[in-house]
Formats: C-alpha cells, sequence, structure tokens
C-alpha cells in the first residue's frame, strides 16, 4: 500500500482533502440512518413485551419492523460500507478518489433511497412484504442508481492505481457492487415471480443480499484495513483468492435453506442445505487468514481502539456463519425453524460481523483521514456496550427460539410458545437499549472525527498513527 | 503498464459478472420461471375483490412477519392443518410464506375461526380475546362513534376494551381484512393425493 504516495502526487492536497469528506459525508449520513433505524428497532423489540404501547399506524410493530430491517441494510449498512469501499480504492492505490462529483451523487442517491423508502413503509407502502426489499420501487430504482454510480468510482479509481496489482481488497468490493446490480435487478423484474416462483426468487434474493453484498464489501474493508492497522501484509493472498471465487460458487445457491419444508422441491431444498456446508470453506478460509495476520499481535489490539471492533467482527464472522451451516440441517431446522432463532443468527452476523467491520473501518480510517481523534474512553464506551448488547441479544433470543420451537415439538397450546418466549423478549429489549446507547456514543464519536472544529493538540495528531 | 488477467479490472469485472449471471438465473430467475406456472390445486380459486383489498392491508401492515402461510409436513404442523402443496400457491402473490411464527400460521385460519365477529373484535384489540397475545391492535382500521348510522357494521368490542359509551364501527379496510383472513382455507386435497 501506497499512501504516502497520494500525498505528493499530482492528485496532491486537494484530493487527499476531498477524499476525507466524501469518506465524512458517508459516514455522517449512516451514521443518521443508524440512529432512526435502530430507534425503530428498539421500540419494536418493547412491543414484544407491551404490545399496547404507541398503538398507531406510524409507529405500529409492522411497519417499524420493515423500517429497521431494510434501514439498517441499505440506510446505515450499504452507506457506511461504500464510503469505506470508495476510500480503500483510492488509499490501496495511492491515489485519490477518482470523479468525486460520482461519489457525492451516490450518496444523494443512497440518501434519498433510504428516505423514500422509510417514508414509504411507514405510510403502510411496502413492496409485498418481501423481506430485505420491502422498500417501494423508486426507492429500489434510486439505491440501483447509487449502486452503479459507486462502482464507476470504484473501478475508475482502482483503474488508476499506482501499482500494478489490484489489491484484494478490491476484489471483494468490486464483486460486491456487480453481484448487488445483477440480484437487484434479477428482484425486480416481477414476471418470474408469481406465487411459488416468488418464494423462489425471494429464498435466492434475501440470503444473496446479506452474502453477496454485505459479507463482501466488509472483507474487502477487512482486507485493507487489518493489514492497515497492524503494519503487517496479509498473512494469505491465496486464502482471500480461494474465499472470493467459493463465496461466488457456493452462497448463491444456499439461499432456499430459508424455506426448508415448504411446497418448493425438496431437492433444491437439498441442494442449498449441501452447498451450506461448502460455506464452512469460504468462511473458514477467511477468517483463519484473518486470525492467522492477527497473530502474535494482541498487544497491538489492546493498544488500538479500532482493531478491537475488527476482532469482534471477525470472530461474529466465524461464528455467526459457522452457526449458519449448522441451523440449515433438517434435523435442527425442524426446531429452529420459524423461530426467534432466526432473529438472533441475523443479528450474530448483520450486527456482529458486519456492522463490527463497519465501525473499525470507520475508526481505523477516519481519523487518518479528518486528522481528528475520536476519544478513546468513548470508543470504549461504544464497544463495551455493543458488543456485550448484542451477545447478549443473540444468547437471549437462540434460547427463546429454541424454547419456542419444543413448545411446538410438544403439541402445547400455541400461545404456550408466546408464554415461554416472553421473557427472553424483555431481555432482548434490555439487551437492545444498550446497544442503542451504544449507537449514541458510536455518533458522538463520528462528529468529533469529522464535523467538530480540530483540537488544537498536537500529541492527538501523533496518537493517530499507533491507532 | 501491461495489467493481465484479473489485474485487468476488465477481466475482473467481466469473469465476476458472468460467474454471478449464471447462478442467479440458475437459482433464482430459472426456478422462479417454472414454479411461477404451477397450476392451482383442486379447489383452489382467486380471490374475490375485498378478499384481494384485504390482501393488500394484510401486505401492509406487515402482518406476515409474525403469521405464516405454510404448513410443513411436520407432527408439530398437523395442528395448522394439511401439509401446504405447491398449487396451494397458485394465486397467492405477493407469497406469504412467511420466515417467522411468532403468532399461529393463517393457512386455514378461515375454517378454524370462521367468525367474522371474532376478526373484528380481535382486529381491534387482541387482549379482549386472548389474553396473554402480544399481537399489536389496529384500531385504526376502526372508527369510534356516539352512535352507529344505517348500514354500520359494529363491533361487539367487550365492555373494558373500547372507549365507554361509544360504538366500535370497522371501516371498509377492516372488512375487507376479515373477508381475506376468512378466505384462507385449504381445499381439501383429493384422497388419492399423498
Amino acid at each position: 500500500m501506497q499512501d504516502v504516495r497520494a500525498y505528493v502526487g499530482p492528485a496532491g492536497g486537494r484530493g487527499v482533502v476531498e477524499d476525507a469528506r466524501i469518506l465524512s459525508a458517508y459516514t455522517i449520513c449512516a451514521t443518521v440512518w443508524l440512529l432512526i433505524t435502530t430507534a425503530a428497532g428498539l421500540l419494536v423489540s418493547f412491543k414484544y413485551s407491551y404490545p399496547d404501547l404507541f398503538t398507531s399506524p406510524l409507529l405500529s410493530f409492522g411497519r417499524l419492523r420493515a423500517i429497521h430491517t431494510n434501514g439498517t441494510f441499505y440506510g446505515w449498512a450499504s452507506i457506511a460500507l461504500v464510503g469505506c469501499a470508495m476510500y480503500v480504492a483510492a488509499r490501496s492505490g495511492g491515489v485519490t478518489i477518482r470523479s468525486t462529483r460520482l461519489a457525492w451523487a451516490a450518496l444523494w442517491a443512497f440518501s434519498l433511497a433510504a428516505l423514500v423508502g422509510t417514508v414509504g413503509l411507514d405510510l403502510g407502502m411496502s413492496n409485498g412484504s418481501q423481506e430485505y426489499r420491502e422498500w417501494i420501487w423508486p426507492a429500489t430504482l434510486l439505491f440501483m442508481a447509487a449502486l452503479v454510480l459507486s462502482l464507476i468510482v470504484v473501478v475508475a479509481t482502482v483503474s488508476a492505481r499506482i501499482g500494478h496489482d489490484i489489491y484484494i481488497a478490491n476484489w471483494y468490493t468490486i464483486g460486491g457492487f456487480v453481484f448487488t446490480i445483477i440480484l437487484g435487478i434479477t428482484a425486480i423484474v416481477p414476471v418470474y415471480q408469481v406465487g411459488l416462483g416468488q418464494v423462489a426468487v425471494q429464498a435466492f434474493y434475501m440470503h444473496n443480499a446479506v452474502g453477496m453484498w454485505f459479507t463482501f464489501l466488509a472483507l474487502g474493508i477487512t482486507y485493507y484495513a487489518l493489514p492497515k492497522l497492524l503494519n503487517r501484509p496479509i498473512y494469505s493472498y491465496a486464502l482471500g483468492v480461494l474465499g472470493f471465487w467459493t463465496n461466488l460458487v457456493f452462497y448463491p445457491v444456499i439461499g432456499a435453506h430459508h424455506y426448508e419444508f415448504s411446497p418448493l422441491p425438496w431437492w433444491f431444498q437439498t441442494l442449498a442445505i449441501v452447498f451450506s456446508v461448502g460455506m464452512l470453506v469460504p468462511v473458514w478460509a477467511g477468517s483463519g487468514n484473518f486470525g492467522l495476520t492477527l497473530r502474535g499481535r494482541w498487544s497491538s489490539v489492546r493498544r488500538s481502539y479500532a482493531l478491537p471492533f475488527l476482532v469482534v467482527g471477525i470472530a461474529y464472522y466465524f461464528l455467526g456463519s459457522t452457526q449458519g451451516t449448522i441451523e440449515a440441517f433438517r434435523s435442527l431446522q425442524a426446531i429452529w425453524h420459524l423461530t426467534n432463532f432466526t432473529v438472533g443468527h441475523s443479528h450474530a452476523t448483520m450486527y456482529g460481523f458486519i456492522t463490527f467491520i463497519a465501525w473499525g473501518a470507520i475508526y481505523a480510517l477516519v481519523p487518518r483521514a479528518t486528522g481528528k481523534e475520536p476519544p478513546p474512553l468513548l470508543v470504549g464506551i461504544h464497544f463495551w456496550l455493543a458488543l456485550i448488547g448484542v451477545t447478549v441479544y443473540v444468547a437471549v433470543l437462540s434460547v427463546a427460539g429454541t424454547e419456542q420451537g419444543l413448545t411446538w415439538a410438544r403439541g402445547d397450546p400455541f400461545i404456550a410458545s408466546v408464554e415461554a418466549a416472553s421473557p427472553y423478549w424483555l431481555a432482548r429489549a434490555v439487551s437492545g437499549t444498550m446497544m442503542f446507547l451504544a449507537h449514541v456514543v458510536f455518533a458522538y464519536n463520528v462528529y468529533v472525527m469529522t464535523l467538530a472544529p480540530q483540537r488544537a493538540s498536537a500529541s492527538h495528531a501523533a496518537a493517530g498513527a499507533s491507532a | 503498464m501491461n495489467r493481465r488477467g484479473m489485474n485487468d479490472v476488465r477481466v475482473l469485472l467481466a469473469s465476476a459478472a458472468f460467474v454471478y449471471l449464471c447462478l442467479a438465473l440458475a437459482m433464482g430467475v430459472i426456478p422462479g420461471h417454472v414454479l411461477s406456472a404451477t397450476p392451482p390445486g383442486p379447489g383452489v380459486r382467486p380471490l374475490s375483490a375485498a378478499e384481494a383489498r384485504g390482501r393488500e392491508i394484510y401486505v401492509g401492515e406487515g402482518c406476515s412477519y409474525c403469521h405464516t402461510q405454510q404448513v410443513r409436513p411436520l407432527e408439530q404442523d398437523r395442528v395448522w392443518g394439511r401439509p401446504s402443496t405447491r398449487g396451494d400457491y397458485a394465486y397467492a402473490t405477493p407469497q406469504l410464506l412467511g420466515t417467522e411464527r411468532t403468532g399461529p400460521d393463517l393457512s386455514n385460519i378461515g375454517a378454524r375461526q370462521p367468525s367474522t365477529v371474532w376478526h373484528l373484535i380481535h382486529l381491534y384489540q387482541p387482549r379482549a380475546l386472548v389474553h396473554a397475545s402480544i399481537m399489536p391492535a389496529y384500531p385504526w382500521l376502526f372508527e369510534t362513534k356516539d352512535a352507529a348510522a344505517g348500514g354500520d357494521v359494529t363491533v361487539a368490542v367487550p365492555a373494558g376494551y373500547a372507549p365507554a359509551g361509544k360504538v366500535v364501527v370497522a371501516t371498509q379496510d377492516a372488512q375487507d381484512l376479515a373477508a381475506y383472513l376468512e378466505s384462507l382455507k385449504q381445499a381439501p386435497l383429493p384422497a388419492a393425493m399423498p
């Protein structure tokens, strides 16, 4: 990585400042959506224990749930990761972001998409309740336009690189954009989505939206941020390449494991289960590669405020994805399918993995770009609130889901599953509160790193080098 | 500079796009296309206009986040009806199979709970009928009036669950949604079929 050259090259100082502005703006927008959509999620979690809390159409469970899932996906995580991906494309190539205008246009499109989608959902306008694509079509089209613009920016930036090789981080991010544009088109065309046909497409869509978009972007950014923070090369380039191709080939086949025991063809479900086991290859290749890059450097993790987030993200990538393989087996789906266990799993992955990687990358990249450090104490509070919060969250919902599944298997009256899960739902709301408080602290840290006036202390700038 | 193979960004783009395009066709588009042509099962009929409007309310309020419409071929699902078949979904677009069962499965709710009155009270305030229910109440699908006018569908909400001295009247939306729920009846399968 030759980021020194960016400061002396023809693109020079002005380009570097503009890159910092772009990264900051993406981070700020993403953080706003994080606050809005996790506030919605928090209210939803309390409604499990207090169903008559705020009974109003605009604050109803069915609308806020979709606002929470779509908004955290396409408002928070997408905008945060795309901002980092653009910045990584520039820094890893020793240049500045190419076509900053397109980068700004993409951010407007992302933000407008999130606004239109969220407001539409709150008014009861949903794209057929198809999970993770509930935003109405104008919002979806805006999001797709933003993806195309972002892809152009990243490809143009990577093409302008100084070195010969395309660094592996950019394989993953470019791949993520390409796959998600194809996936988006697949999901929009309605002609092959009638009745059970739509179930098949939804199975494909809902899993690919996670695994071909967030996973690729988060892994790509980790391939840049982790070696950068440790100041040592990635353990194995080849494992990174192996992970790229196996994730690309195995992941698209596993969607039907969301509809086990449904009327989808039985062999189609079996194929999904077999490939779910295959997913251990990219997951262990990726997390193993990161783990081996970290070997013997735990003292660096202790001294850094960004690295602990990446370490948690890598750990949850390993644990959450391995859990995904195990729970795909029919014997276990017979108990866990349709229960809260799934919600626990989705938070282990989308929060423990994706969101922690996004935070690690933001804490790694933004202070270097702006020269403004967040207060270490507040980063620590953010870290522990979020880590304890999500871990308790996943644990209690895993137990709640198991209880639900067991009451059904015992043949108890249905309401027994509601009563069995109730105490865990309250615990989930409490852990959700911790997670939300972590987001408030994070938002303040983002303010300090971006909009706040530069602090005069030179020691902070020096400390940035070791962050 | 000579950039070959995967270090040529065009090759990287094209190979990634080609592989994924093939997989998107094989795992998304083609299964979707084939299964979209599934004919309706025996006795499966399209929805009436009112039922179809009710289904839109069901979608907009996100009912499918807690209620499945799929009976699995498992012992514990017998309580919900017979196992669902492909032909059950010929007229069910958007599909509402669901991925969570926080509330009961509704594949056969029209047969299990055929009373319009029950559905309307339950939509207005679920806890008036099922004490431990955590289903949201949907009072915005109803009007509360001092007195019912001619043609109003009044809902006999148990005392304590509606404003005292008022009459609860079901809007067209509530009636449509109830009509949709009552339409959810599994068509009996011919005896010879598994």
